[in-house]
């Protein structure tokens, strides 16, 4: 069932048209990852379902929203640098955003420390912002972003600034999130995409040039590919396996030969025959799947 | 409501946590006061300072308790100006520059609570500084000159007030449409300026403009009589602070928090 639903959304800067026309739908309970190069619009997007930001054209409809409900109440959101009243404690903040959220004194406070622990900060609940290291600031972001229980929670570059132990600690958190609510989060990192979501936007040139499942993408773009290395140069080898019948593409990197194959297991006996045959001097070999890095290339580079 | 005085609450706290409740009461007293304590010492100061060449014989007449009082409080329509744009310029300038205004806005707020809750906040502090810093300088005009009927005193103060609350609402105007709280809280000055240089230039015109207003308080001073103008001058004013406050939170609300 879809949560929200966009359609021809637009927006140009000065006569710059930075987001062109696009259409997803978001499905609740699911989580999406908004994908892409840096500059293609991930953020001006999120903005723009926000309410932070006015379309230039085109319409976003929460199907849940009941007539003149403000949106905001719907949606939490944690922009990239997430900023908050220094001065404040986590706990005075968090209690802050739920008081302005409309719960009542001690509501607020039992559901920002419920939150705090959540996110792995309660030790920290008493000190002042302005001592959090910027791992705890994120996490801080994702606790207010959650505090009115949204149904939809919109993450702009939740894990790009943090460090592996921290990206780990986040993204853990986000995998329990799913359980409880909507999340789209863009990131141009697409392992973190691969490892947690369960759709893929791929933004391009304000565009969205693939969407889908992962399990779509990777039937889309499938294609069997085993991967050889040899010791030295392997360009004399590589026209061997480009002219088997069971080729369909060759590309070479240095010691490395990849070849896509249209089956994988007839291929794999072939190939392996005709090396033990011709004493290639292999040191690996490898059947891979196509990676979500593969797709990124193919749709982004054409 | 409740949104409301929770975000009143925050910009008290946060006035308390930056000690701004201490510094503009502080300010304020120590301008107004230094007046009559100027004017009372000033024999003996000059005297410490090596004194007058003997045989120079000058008259300073002492200044009656109501010049002294004027000058107290008029210090407030200079520095006292200064200090509560410098403090309001960076009220909503400031926090939408940082992002954290973006942060709260995202959320469920009303942008007229938003703004109304700090303007308020300001709007305390103002009239607690003032009354503080006033009454203390009327307290020593009162000892060490002559005492001024507090009525009298409580309505010049009132009027003094009203011209800064023109100030502060004006500063949050200006920090509601700029990004720069810098650039606002120089507008705020460059327009307060203009403003009372055209109003005194032209004072038989503009009776009624809010900077006539800390006339009217000297007036009132002197002559123990409320001027004709006070009353409608007062109520014009009060109806810029409210046309400002809501221009700012128009404008607020149009223009993108995030750019």
């Amino acid at each position: 069932m879809p949560l929200i639903q966009i359609s021809h959304l637009k927006k140009s800067f000065k006569g710059t048209e930075v987001i062109k026309g696009i259409n997803f739908r978001l499905d609740k309970g699911k989580c999406i990852a908004l994908l892409g190069p840096n500059g293609a619009g991930k953020t001006t997007t999120l903005r723009m379902l926000s309410g932070l930001m006015e379309p230039t054209d085109g319409t976003i409809i929460f199907t849940d929203a009941k007539k003149g409900e403000d949106i905001r109440e719907l949606i939490g959101y944690l922009p990239q640098f997430p900023v908050f009243y220094e001065w404040m404690s986590g706990l005075e903040f968090l209690s802050y955003a739920g008081r302005l959220a409309g719960l009542g004194r001690g509501e607020a406070k039992a559901r920002s420390l419920e939150l705090l622990k959540l996110v792995g900060i309660l030790e920290a609940k008493n000190r002042r912002i302005a001592k959090y290291s910027g791992g705890m600031k994120q996490r801080l972001g994702i606790a207010q972003a959650l505090i009115h229980r949204p149904q939809l929670i919109m993450l702009d570059e939740p894990v790009s600034a943090l460090d592996p132990i921290g990206r780990r600690e986040v993204l853990d958190l986000l995998e329990g999130l799913k359980k409880e609510t909507t999340i789209l989060f863009s990131t141009h990192i697409l392992n973190d995409a691969e490892e947690i979501c369960d759709e893929i936007l791929f933004l391009h040139n304000g565009k969205i040039v693939e969407s889908g499942s992962m399990v779509e993408l990777r039937e889309r773009h499938q294609q069997p590919k085993i991967d050889l290395f040899f010791t030295g140069k392997s360009l004399e080898y590589a026209d061997i396996f480009s002219n088997h019948k069971l080729t369909h593409s060759i590309s070479v990197e240095g010691n490395k030969v990849s070849v896509f194959v249209t089956n994988i297991v007839l291929a794999r006996q072939a190939f392996l025959r005709l090396i033990s045959e011709q004493n290639m001097p292999l040191e690996k070999f490898e059947v891979s799947s196509m990676t979500l890095e593969d797709v990124f290339m193919k749709v982004v580079g054409k | 409501m409740n949104q409301w005085l929770t975000l009143f609450q925050k910009e008290l706290i946060e006035m308390w946590r930056n000690f701004k409740w201490i510094w503009v009461p502080i300010t304020f007293i120590l301008l107004g006061v230094s007046e009559p304590l100027s004017s009372y010492y000033m024999p003996q100061i000059i005297d410490s300072l090596g004194g007058l060449p003997e045989g120079t014989v000058i008259e300073i007449p002492p200044p009656t308790a109501s010049e002294v009082l004027i000058q107290g409080l008029s210090q407030y329509t200079t520095i006292g100006v200064l200090i509560i744009v410098l403090s309001t310029m960076a009220i909503l300038a400031g926090e939408r520059k940082s992002g954290v205004a973006a942060m709260i806005l995202v959320k469920n707020v009303s942008y007229f609570s938003f703004v109304t809750a700090k303007w308020a906040g300001g709007l305390l502090l103002l009239w607690l500084s003032l009354l503080i810093g006033s009454i203390a300088t009327w307290y020593y005009t009162g000892i060490l000159f002559d005492w001024i009927p507090i009525d009298v005193f409580f309505q010049s103060y009132f009027l003094y007030g009203l011209w800064l609350t023109v100030v502060l609402t004006l500063t949050v105007f200006f920090s509601a449409s700029l990004l720069t709280p810098g650039i606002a809280g120089f507008n705020s000055l460059a327009v307060v300026f203009i403003f009372t240089i055209v109003t005194g230039a032209l004072s038989n015109w503009l009776e009624w403009s809010p900077s006539q207003l800390t006339n009217y308080a000297n007036e009132m001073l002197l002559s123990r009589g409320t001027p004709d103008d006070a009353l409608p001058a007062s109520l014009l004013t009060l109806a810029c602070i409210i046309i400002l406050l809501w221009l700012s939170v128009l404008i607020f609300r149009k223009k993108e928090l995030a750019s």
